[in-house]
């Protein structure tokens, strides 16, 4: 069965596999070989007959192709309502095909594929919520991906990313070593504005254990910093593991289940072996989706629930308000027009929406927040979720469909977006860069530091 | 002929409906996996059923869902089908006489001129739903030629039915047509997606159940 050296069916467990792949620039090799990999018919119709089952087969027969998911579907609408690009003839056209033949489809019909499957649907959900069925194409294209990676055809960034989990629990070459030395390197670095201040490692039934995304020690440590500033204020008993402290999972965009499952365990490994009372999540969409999400159901556990409460950043944040370790100075509240980025994966995913908006109500002087239309589950996805920010074959692609978001934006007036998800965060950068709207990005973490009222026995020595 | 198309026939046309229904439905719930479907159906069973129902409910009435919402004519169309592809056949005065006649029960009925109004009634709606088909591209282009036989089939006792009632023509042509197209219908239904008759109710109940239980955690509910 002819393979590729470097696009194959293999999973990336080697780092002379992993450096390969990274040497290949743009993965001009890599594409080049995928034109003529070999499907393997029999192990696409075993992947069906094990994972297609009851809801998928009465989703793609059920569908009365009445179209009402056209609408839905951000991408649909920044591509000029091209129907190509209505999530029921997307899915029948690809997925909905794979099962009628029963696998038996070549090499340009699952490039085909791949292309549909990561450039025309961010897996954000929200036409399941207008079918009248409740038919989730989103589910399915998440699905579809899994197929796709079996079989080799797989963004070839993506494949890097299943290959950074597989090796270094983290979706970047970030090693435990480094991670804990850039802890200790900030927590250095704040100690004389923060004495006191502590990054704790590996410390044995905290309150708090708090997870990260790997770019945040690889590229934006002060992240780290802002998060560590935060539980001091706040009086948090809190640490981080040595091990397992990664909570995103490019794997999930990849559909490299088996990485996934690795993930997951790394994170849940860290909970059982530091026993914390609970978890907060950075702020991350897809990371919480992983850990909280979907987590659970990769690594077995039948209550579908991480092994300790798992709060997504937004909502500490929103309690620490709420019962007052943190306060924010009234005179530094924000006096400007402003929006939030209601994301997919932990608000119509997992109904953070009112959490979000009641951090709003402390952060914003009263008149000045401006809800996106639509909003709360209902929003649209920023444009780069699922992994398409990353991909840079599908740049253009990812560039039309931020389209609807940008007009969003632009319709709310506000000059500040607060995006408390990597994904979003990305794609309202790179919306300023190519569409030039005039406005400012932000995490909540920063925005907090510059808010919140230091309690005077935190302050320098100096200073008192 | 009329004996055996009112009689056996029938009984079988109701037998493959219900068991077909039947058999369907219980291969569905069996095939659903907790693990696959990454919804803990077992675990959260209570919680499965209140967001199941509250989905199905929302989807049930007009406009009260955010998707009925989006598509107000579709919508009135939609709803104004189904009404009268319900209600006609059940309480329609010449089967409650039927049904006096071989068991003698008292069926409730609806007056005739209703029941004439919502055969209209269905049929515009199949006419509109055909014409929305080829008109609007993102609905062209999903469409089969298996979308307007189904059309077919649904509106073919209806329009016999309704041919039958206002005597045109040849009284036991149009008698034999209605009969055996409504046979055909429910024997069609398990088969076909029209299937959907109870596949609605599991399947917006599944999603409701996985927005409850894996996404849903924290109490909010989802604004369908």
């Amino acid at each position: 069965m002819p393979e590729g050296t470097l696009c194959n069916k293999n999973t990336v467990d080697t780092k002379e596999y992993l450096n390969a792949l990274l040497s290949d620039k743009r993965g001009k090799k890599y594409y080049e070989e995928m034109k003529s990999i070999e499907v393997d018919k029999e192990k696409l119709k075993a992947a069906l007959k094990a994972t297609c089952k009851s809801r998928f087969h009465t989703w793609l027969d059920l569908c009365s192709h009445c179209a009402m998911c056209a609408d839905s579907c951000f991408i649909y609408l920044s591509n000029k309502r091209d129907p190509r690009q209505v999530p029921s003839y997307k899915i029948q056209s690809t997925l909905g095909q794979i099962v009628k033949r029963n696998g038996d489809v070549d090499n340009e019909f699952m490039r085909h594929c791949m292309d549909v499957a990561w450039s025309q649907c961010t897996c954000c959900n929200r036409c399941g919520s207008f079918c009248p069925y409740g038919i989730d194409m989103g589910i399915m294209f998440s699905y579809l991906r899994g197929l796709c990676f079996a079989q080799g055809f797989v963004p070839w960034e993506l494949k890097i990313g299943t290959g950074m989990h597989r090796i270094y629990g983290a979706q970047m070459d970030v090693t435990s070593e480094d991670w804990v030395e850039t802890c200790q390197w900030m927590e250095e670095e704040q100690q004389e504005e923060w004495p006191g201040l502590e990054i704790p490692v590996d410390k044995q039934g905290a309150d708090i254990m708090y997870t990260c995304n790997a770019r945040e020690p690889k590229h934006y440590p002060d992240d780290i910093a802002d998060a560590a500033i935060l539980f001091h204020i706040a009086g948090e008993n809190w640490t981080v593991p040595s091990q397992g402290w990664d909570q995103t999972c490019l794997s999930l965009f990849a559909g490299d289940w088996g990485s996934c499952k690795m993930q997951v365990q790394n994170v849940y490994g860290a909970i059982e072996r530091l026993k914390p009372k609970r978890v907060i999540g950075t702020e991350c969409g897809h990371a919480h989706r992983c850990m909280v999400v979907e987590g659970p159901y990769w690594v077995g556990r039948k209550d579908g629930r991480p092994p300790a409460p798992y709060l997504h950043y937004t909502e500490w944040v929103a309690e620490a308000l709420r019962t007052g370790k943190i306060k924010i100075d009234p005179a530094k509240r924000i006096r400007q027009p402003v929006t939030f980025q209601h994301s997919c994966n932990y608000i119509r995913n997992y109904g953070l929406k009112e959490v979000t908006r009641e951090v709003m109500s402390y952060l914003v002087e009263p008149g000045y927040y401006v809800e996106m239309t639509p909003n709360k589950e209902h929003n649209f996805c920023c444009g780069g979720g699922g992994g398409i920010n990353g991909i840079g074959l599908y740049r253009e692609q990812r560039n039309t469909n931020m389209k609807v978001k940008r007009d969003q934006i632009i319709a709310t007036g506000a000059k500040l977006v607060i995006a408390p998800c990597h994904n979003c965060w990305d794609t309202i950068r790179d919306m300023e860069e190519i569409y030039r709207l005039g406005i400012k990005w932000s995490f909540l973490k920063p925005l907090l530091v510059k808010m919140v009222v230091v309690p005077d026995h935190l302050k320098p020595k100096e200073d008192q | 002929m009329y004996g055996f198309i009112t009689g056996l026939l029938l009984w079988l046309s109701f037998a493959t409906l219900v068991i077909g229904l039947t058999v369907r439905t219980v291969v569905y719930i069996r095939g659903l996996d907790w693990q696959v479907d990454r919804v803990a159906y077992g675990t959260h069973m209570a919680l499965g059923f209140r967001e199941a129902t509250r989905s199905i409910v929302h989807w049930l009435l007009p406009f009260w869902s955010v998707g009925w919402r989006a598509k107000p004519l579709f919508t009135i169309i939609f709803f104004v089908f189904h009404t009268g592809l319900l209600l006609t056949p059940v309480f329609l005065i010449g089967h409650a006489v039927l049904i006096k006649e071989r068991f003698g029960i008292n069926w409730p009925t609806i007056p005739m001129g209703l029941a004439d109004v919502l055969t209209v009634l269905v049929m515009c709606s199949v006419l509109f739903i055909a014409v929305r088909r080829m008109a609007l591209p993102e609905v062209r282009i999903v469409t089969t030629a298996y979308d307007y036989l189904l059309l077919l089939i649904t509106a073919a006792p209806f329009v016999t039915g309704f041919l039958l009632v206002h005597q045109v023509a040849d009284h036991r042509l149009w008698l034999y047509a209605h009969i055996l197209s409504a046979e055909l219908l429910l024997i069609a239904i398990p088969f076909t997606k029209l299937y959907h008759v109870v596949g609605f109710f599991l399947s917006r109940g599944q999603l409701g159940m996985d927005f409850g239980i894996k996404r849903g955690f924290k109490g909010d509910g989802f604004d369908w």
